[in-house]
């Protein structure tokens, strides 16, 4: 009973090659109850259509993917769903008909929502909550029990020769709150977007993206806010951009990390503009592992990012910090015009004396002129006296100190406001590559999306 | 436009030349945890466990068994030397006499590589020991010979093992460091330790003693016993023949089949580690005292899951555990075989243990002990006073001469 719902429990993989016609035609006139029409047409012909509505024509959704072809749509009418979904078939989408009406609730004992471990899928417009693991989730990594049937032990690990990245999704006007570890969730993934989505009440994070080279995913107009980190990003080379999101409230607001549990190391390479990543020393949220607390933007080995334009503020701790793990270094990320206020300290370097920080930069524009940045503040003060080379630091003991309130159980978080659904919708998406600019956001406001937070306008 | 063939995204205004080492790992996924958070550990099955799937007193073939064998001679001979791999269950006493001897061509090396191989012969064969130094049979004594890093550079400065230790954080109270020939020494009957180790140091007349220790293990089965702590210590090691292959044996070379050694003599602070109190004691470990299983759950063999929170947040594997400071995962490092033995000196009452290690690469030591000295809780109550590595040199097969397969 633990899976919940009333019927199938997760689906196996056993059904990755997809459910020929004639298994949904039998299966389909098997059931009496298909044969209300509210929500969708139910002959021959509609089923060509390829619109699967649930509960009109599957009573679950994993029963709606089991019917649904390739590239078809499933539309989820409101209610609560008890299940999680193992998304198997390529180029489908799958979509709430509200936002805020359609909800999949774990219950506090399922371990996530929806699995994406097929090329194009499309997730949007509905909200999962109270998964003990987290809510959605897009890899190319998963065995025959799925993606999330495995603890890994860190001894061994997947060879990613035999595990391919997966190719195009789209996680769009999703609210994910309250999940045990991840809100929104993607590694060993490629060309995907991350857009117009909610995470609130997540320990690890709202919106996680990690282990992929060349991953060019974009994460674009998110909110994610009273988690322990904002958004994280773990060895997750070569993103499209993580742009114009607000990740205000949490322990931490962002993190880019190398390390060396997991995939791909060193992480580098992503172009972080027109964000606003302020107030992150919020009480009321998971504990934050590591005990962090107070800083927005956490450099922890991270390389060659770009930080453009981003409103960096009210961080208690530290606005920028860069750290080293292991013998990995914070080396030549480009911090550059910014508006940095009222952090504890604008931009520090605690990296170790075993990685020490190398050729980062602060300065007002992109430039490779040190420190013209007049207005950051800095520690150590000489941290940027040089844009190359080996940078100085200091102890993380003579960091601004602050003190960490104890972690709120991710269950007893609030939830958040509604958000907005979306209207007027197409037919199933069809996925293409991720368009990729030079454009660089403006600076947003202390205000910016304060409509769609439950901290509003500041 | 779109990525990948484009020459003018923001992405390729990175300076490429700058991709900083180590370069891009091809180690292998991580999903993070399987279990979630709280309540999700039953829905976890789990792919691989490598280490401990297996019973760790189940019997492999070639080697003597568990403790029930306790005093039946083990064969000195075979691709690796005794004393790493085999007994499975590490004889109850101990003793580690480091020697220095001023070689200086690898032809002495080898020489007196010879002798002592010939002498080991002469004091292990259950057939025909020397009876003038054991007057009994041998029992399940066994010599591991290892050289340290001068040594292995006079024959070849490419070889595992020609690296000296690096200087560590915790390295202040050393007394002692380095050292060029090691003879380890085990049994079950204490009594033929001193006179064996004696008999082998007169085939080595240029030899002079560096330091000597004894130490002791108490009773357990496999690689595990507890610690002078009270721990279960020994639990999460390699085990099968593909797990010794990929994190002990030297692979390829020259020294294949041998493996590198690190020995580090640790004074340990029992009472200040009493006297933080049951519950704060499991937290330096992540293990708990009674049966050794993990503070992340599960039985005594299980792994710790290093992922596994509270539903507030926590780590249930402290922060500055040491199961989670020394976990192979986060240097990226092979797993250490640890055969470490305890000792309580009589005179000064001084406590402590042999730590020893077996790992095909002494990187794995060395990232390990870095990151202990930064991030683990244990190191508080610990002072490291002698240190050295050492090549264990690949085992004798037929009438081969100990060290024979270095020469080249
Ligand atoms: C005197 C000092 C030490 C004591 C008392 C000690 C004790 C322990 C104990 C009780 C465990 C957990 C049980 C087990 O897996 O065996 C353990 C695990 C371990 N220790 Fe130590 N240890 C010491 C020093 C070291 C050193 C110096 C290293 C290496 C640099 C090391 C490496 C390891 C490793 C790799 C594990 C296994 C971690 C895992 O994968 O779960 N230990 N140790």
């Amino acid at each position: 009973m633990s899976w919940g719902g009333t019927r199938s429990a997760v689906r196996t993989l056993t059904a990755i090659v997809g459910v020929t016609a004639l298994t949904a035609l039998s299966s389909c006139s098997a059931d009496p109850d298909t044969g209300d029409n509210e929500g969708g047409p139910q002959d021959d012909s509609a089923r060509a259509d390829a619109t699967v509505y649930v509960p009109q024509d599957a009573e679950t959704i994993n029963d709606a993917v089991d019917l649904v072809e390739p590239g078809g749509l499933i539309v989820i009418g409101p209610g609560t769903y008890e299940e999680s979904v193992l998304i198997d078939v390529e180029d489908v989408t799958v979509r709430g008909e509200d936002r805020n009406e359609v909800v999949i609730d774990g219950g506090g004992v399922r371990p996530f929502g929806i699995s994406a471990i097929a090329d194009g899928v499309s997730v949007e417009n509905l909200t999962v909550t109270d998964h003990t693991f987290y809510g959605v989730l897009v890899t190319g990594l998963h065995d025959e029990n799925g993606p999330a049937a495995h603890g890994g032990d860190g001894y061994s690990t997947f060879d990613p020769e035999d595990f391919p990245p997966v190719q195009r999704f789209r996680f769009d006007h999703i609210t994910a709150y309250n999940n045990g570890l991840y809100g929104l969730y993607a590694f060993n993934a490629q060309q995907g977007t991350i857009t117009e989505s909610y995470a609130s009440g997540h320990a690890d994070s709202g919106i996680y993206v990690g282990q992929c080279q060349e991953c060019w995913i974009d994460v674009s107009h998110n909110v994610a806010e009273n988690n322990a980190v904002g958004f994280e990003n773990a060895n997750a080379s070569e993103l499209a951009g993580v742009r114009e999101n607000r990740f205000t409230h949490n322990r931490v607001g962002m993190t880019f990390l190398s390390n060396y549990r997991e995939a791909f190391h060193p992480q580098q390479a992503n172009t972080v503009h027109g964000n606003l990543v302020g107030e992150n020393a919020e009480p009321h949220s998971p504990a934050q592992a590591e005990g962090a607390f107070g800083v927005g933007i956490g450099i922890g080995a991270g390389t060659l990012n770009r930080f453009v334009n981003n409103r960096i503020e009210n961080n208690p701790s530290s606005g920028v910090t860069l750290s080293s793990e292991e013998d990995l270094a914070p080396v030549g990320n480009r911090i550059a015009g910014n508006a940095f206020s009222t952090n504890g300290v604008d931009i520090a370097n605690i990296a170790g004396a075993r990685a020490p920080a190398a050729d980062n930069c602060n300065t007002d524009a992109p430039s490779t002129e040190p420190d013209t940045d007049d207005d950051a503040t800095l520690l150590p003060e000489d941290l940027f006296s040089s844009c190359s080379g080996t940078q100085p630091a200091i102890d993380p003991a003579e960091l601004p100190q602050v003190e960490v309130p104890s972690g709120v159980s991710f269950r007893q978080i609030d939830p958040p406001p509604a958000q907005p659904t979306m209207q007027d919708e197409p037919a199933a998406r069809e996925l293409g590559e991720i368009a990729v600019t030079d454009d660089v956001a403006e600076v947003p406001g202390s205000d910016y999306l304060a409509e769609r937070s439950r901290h509003g306008v500041p | 436009m779109t990525t990948g063939d484009s020459e003018t995204g923001p992405q390729q205004q990175r300076p490429q030349e700058k991709r900083p080492a180590p370069g891009v790992s091809r180690r292998g996924f991580l999903l993070g945890s399987g279990a979630g958070v709280g309540v999700g550990a039953a829905a976890s099955a789990v792919l691989w466990r490598p280490w401990v799937t297996g019973d760790p007193t189940a019997e492999s073939p070639g080697r003597a068994s568990g403790s029930a064998e306790a005093g039946r001679p083990v064969d000195s001979r075979g691709r690796h030397q005794a004393g790493v791999d085999r007994p499975q269950t590490p004889q109850a006493n101990a003793l580690f006499v480091i020697a220095d001897v001023p070689k200086t061509s690898s032809t002495e090396v080898f020489e007196m590589l010879a002798n002592l191989g010939e002498g080991i012969d002469s004091l292990t064969d259950p057939k025909g020991h020397l009876t003038e130094v054991l007057p009994d049979d041998p029992g399940d004594l066994v010599i591991t010979v290892g050289i340290g890093p001068q040594l292995v550079s006079l024959i070849d400065p490419d070889l595992p093992g020609a690296e000296p230790l690096p200087e560590f954080g915790s390295d202040t109270e050393l007394e002692i460091s380095g050292g060029d020939v090691l003879l380890a020494l085990y049994a079950t009957d204490v009594t033929v330790l001193h006179s064996a180790a004696m008999h082998l140091l007169d085939l080595v007349p240029d030899a002079s003693v560096r330091w000597v220790q004894a130490g002791h293990r108490g009773p357990g089965e496999g690689t595990v016993a507890r610690n002078p702590f009270g721990y279960h210590d020994g639990v999460v090691v390699p085990r099968t023949d593909e797990e010794l292959a990929e994190n002990v044996w030297i692979q390829g070379g020259p020294a294949a089949g041998g493996t590198v050694c690190v020995l580090r003599r640790m004074s340990l602070d029992v009472s200040a580690f009493r006297a933080l109190g049951p519950g704060a004691q499991d937290a330096v470990f992540g293990r708990h005292r009674d049966d050794g299983r993990p503070m992340s759950g599960g039985s005594p063999t299980d792994e710790v899951d290093l992922t596994a929170r509270t539903e507030t947040g926590d780590l249930t594997i402290p922060l500055r555990a040491h199961a989670r400071a020394a976990h192979p995962s986060f240097t990226g490092s092979p797993l250490m075989l640890r055969r470490s033995y305890g000792f309580a000196e009589p005179d000064t009452l001084e406590e402590g243990m042999v730590f020893v290690c077996f790992q095909n690469d002494l990187e794995a030591f060395v990232r390990t002990q870095h990151r202990m000295d930064e991030t683990d809780d244990l190191m508080n109550f610990v002072t490291t006073t002698a240190s050295a590595s050492f090549l264990i040199l690949p085992g004798r097969t037929g009438d081969q001469p100990l060290g024979s397969s270095l020469r080249s």
